[in-house]
């Protein structure tokens, strides 16, 4: 009785207060009014503020995220662009990744590898059997061993997949100034931002580099490149390349036909996924709707259901319960 | 159970005065029961009570108000129904089901890599006449031969009723001037030599067999002639193995 | 309206074999019904961007060539 006289005298004190000191007061409050009371109060309060302290100096020493770079060295955010392919029912635009191949191997092939992308997966996609082939046999590939021993060439097959412009990495980096041109296959995966960050870097080369800034020799300014140089070099100029459907080959043309290119190589499979993964949303939710019912109705006779019991009245003897009412 | 809910609740909404809770197909009778009288002894105005009996306001639970509203139309409607509901329900998942092991099991199959692969074009303009060409297929040397009018000859009249592994030449080829084989000796898997042997054919250095211009085991260890993989010519000049 | 409705509950309900085989035929049915939909739509969604809507243009300049 005298700790819910406590309770409620804290509990008019206000609800600024905490738990803690509520539980102090309720607790001074039963024992006697006096001298206690203070003692308790500051015991709580001072764990209290150790608690918070302790948690507080662990969360700064080893909670908080560490970045390596400052948010300036780290590069620009890339701008959200509405990428059609993106959508959830949209497919690729697979004219656009036509053109963005062409740019692909105009461009970008001098330097970039795209080696996960065989010949043929561009067949049925964005070329024809025969040009698929005719660019495949424009490539020289190791034969298998002769009777000799001797490894020959032949010329590319469909099943082959696109050559590098190096032969191995440390001919790259040695053709660049050491730094190697990243493989393009997964790259739009491989980087924070994806389709939005290729565009953004591609298209954000400025005329010259803001006053201030630091660019090493042998080094581009990009503000969206962590770090801001890069060593590649703006590449995209407005009619570099030559569409051969009309399209107008701007650079931020090019920078998008590329990109969703590069996303298609990334995600070959993006079309189909898309496709059956709505389907599958379509009857999922058809077949959960109707296990819905179907549940209440199997159990609406057993939760509709009233069980009863009433005990046997001993011979001579009164209900206990019956006697109380 | 849930009978004097339904009931009140049907009687109120007639009354067109509905402040009542809801039906719900819920168990809990008894207790909106209740909430159900104290709202009605709550409420102010012309609240008929579904409990009262004519103009005397005086309670009356003896009345059985009528559940019509209730019932269903009839019986071979609600079971239709339910039927229905739970065979669509088996329907669509068996659907499912069947689709997701589809889906799993063509997973497993042959990956495009691989298919692509699988099958091996060949130039046939480039090979003259009596000349072997031998071509990597899935790992295994297949022989290629373009036959000279006078080996196709001699293929055909052996008496091959006779051999090992009988065998007419007509059945080992599809174009008499093309023979092609897997070029692997079926004694013990060596790869026999062109154009040696006894019988004009191939010669095996391991275990010395000699296969004839058909690629028929004649003489020596290995039991069988030697295999024909599956082949195609989609033009004259063209071969597609696999 | 009932006579339908019983008549359907006496041909195919009421013998479990004629019942089972009626689900499975018409989830047969539903499916193919269902994905010649589906994919219509996803078509029509996407038209003129997928390969199969652009592929003419190139087949047909094979063709001159």
């Amino acid at each position: 009785m005298l700790a819910r006289s406590g309770l409620r005298t804290a509990r008019a004190f206000g609800s600024a207060r905490t738990s803690a000191t509520r539980n102090a007061t309720r607790n001074a409050s039963t024992q006697s009014e006096g001298a206690a009371s203070w003692k308790n109060t500051a015991t709580l309060s001072a764990s209290t503020a150790l608690a918070i302290g302790s948690c507080t100096f662990y969360y700064f020493q080893f909670g908080r995220s560490v970045h390596a770079m400052t948010p300036a060295e780290e590069g620009l955010h890339a701008t959200a662009y509405p990428w059609e392919h993106e959508k959830f029912f949209k497919t690729f635009d697979h004219a656009a990744l036509r053109r963005g191949f062409q740019v692909y191997r105009e461009v970008c092939a001098s330097c970039h590898s795209l080696q996960r992308i065989p010949w043929r997966a561009l067949v049925g996609t964005m070329m024809t059997v025969d040009e698929a082939k005719a660019l495949a046999e424009e490539n020289e590939y190791d034969t298998e061993p002769n009777d000799e021993g001797e490894i020959e060439k032949r010329p590319g097959k469909l099943s082959d997949y696109i050559p590098s412009p190096y032969k191995n990495d440390e001919a790259g980096r040695a053709a660049n100034n050491g730094a190697l041109p990243p493989d393009l296959s997964l790259i739009t995966k491989a980087r924070h931002g994806g389709c939005n960050y290729i565009f953004s870097l591609l298209t954000g080369y400025p005329e010259e580099p803001p006053a201030g800034a630091v660019v090493q020799s042998g080094l581009n300014f990009n503000p969206y490149f962590p770090g801001t140089g890069i060593a590649m070099a703006r590449v995209l100029y407005d009619g570099l390349v030559e569409y051969e459907d009309g399209t107008p080959a701007t650079t931020s043309q090019m920078a998008k036909d590329v990109v969703e290119f590069l996303n298609w190589s990334a995600e070959p499979e993006m079309d189909e996924r898309k496709r059956m993964g709505w389907k599958v949303m379509a009857i999922g939710s058809v077949l959960f709707a109707m296990s819905v019912w179907v549940k209440r109705y199997k159990w609406s006779t057993i939760k509709t259901r009233h069980l009863q019991y009433n005990p046997p009245v001993a011979p001579g003897k009164m209900n206990p319960r019956q006697s109380r009412r | 159970m849930s009978v004097p809910t339904r009931l009140s609740t049907a009687i109120s909404r007639q009354a067109a005065r509905q402040t009542l809770p809801a039906v719900r197909a819920a168990p809990l009778g008894v207790q909106q029961q209740k909430r159900t009288r104290a709202d009605a002894s709550t409420s102010h105005a012309e609240f008929n009570s579904p409990f009262t009996r004519g103009t005397s306001g005086k309670k009356d639970t003896t009345v059985i108000p009528s559940f019509k509203k209730y019932r269903s139309g009839s019986e071979t409607n609600n079971k239709v129904f339910q039927y229905f509901m739970v065979g669509a329900f088996g329907g669509l998942s068996a659907l499912g089901a069947k689709n997701t092991v589809q889906d799993f099991l063509v997973n497993m199959s042959a990956s495009a890599d691989v298919l692509a692969q699988a099958k091996v074009e060949v130039d046939l303009a480039s090979i003259p006449e009596g000349k072997n060409v031998i071509i990597k297929w899935r790992g295994k040397p297949v022989f290629i031969r373009h036959r000279t009018a006078d080996e196709i000859k001699e293929a055909d009249e052996t008496k091959w009723e006779s051999l090992r592994d009988p065998q007419a030449d007509s059945e080992r080829v599809k174009k008499p001037e093309w023979l092609i084989m897997l070029g692997v000796c079926t004694h013990l898997g060596c790869v026999p030599i062109g154009e040696a042997g006894d019988f004009g054919g191939w010669f095996c250095p391991c275990h010395g067999s000699h296969y004839d211009i058909s690629g028929r085991i004649r003489k020596g260890p290995a039991p069988l002639n030697l295999e024909v993989p599956e082949y195609d010519f989609p033009e004259d000049t063209s071969l597609v193995i696999g | 309206m009932s006579g339908v409705l019983g008549g359907i509950y006496n041909t195919v309900i009421r013998s479990n074999g004629v019942f089972l085989s009626a689900i499975f035929v018409g989830a047969f049915a539903t499916n193919l019904a269902f994905d010649t939909g589906s994919n219509a739509l996803w078509d029509s969604i996407n038209r003129g961007r997928q390969w199969k809507d652009i592929k003419h243009r190139y087949m047909e300049s094979e063709d001159e060539e």
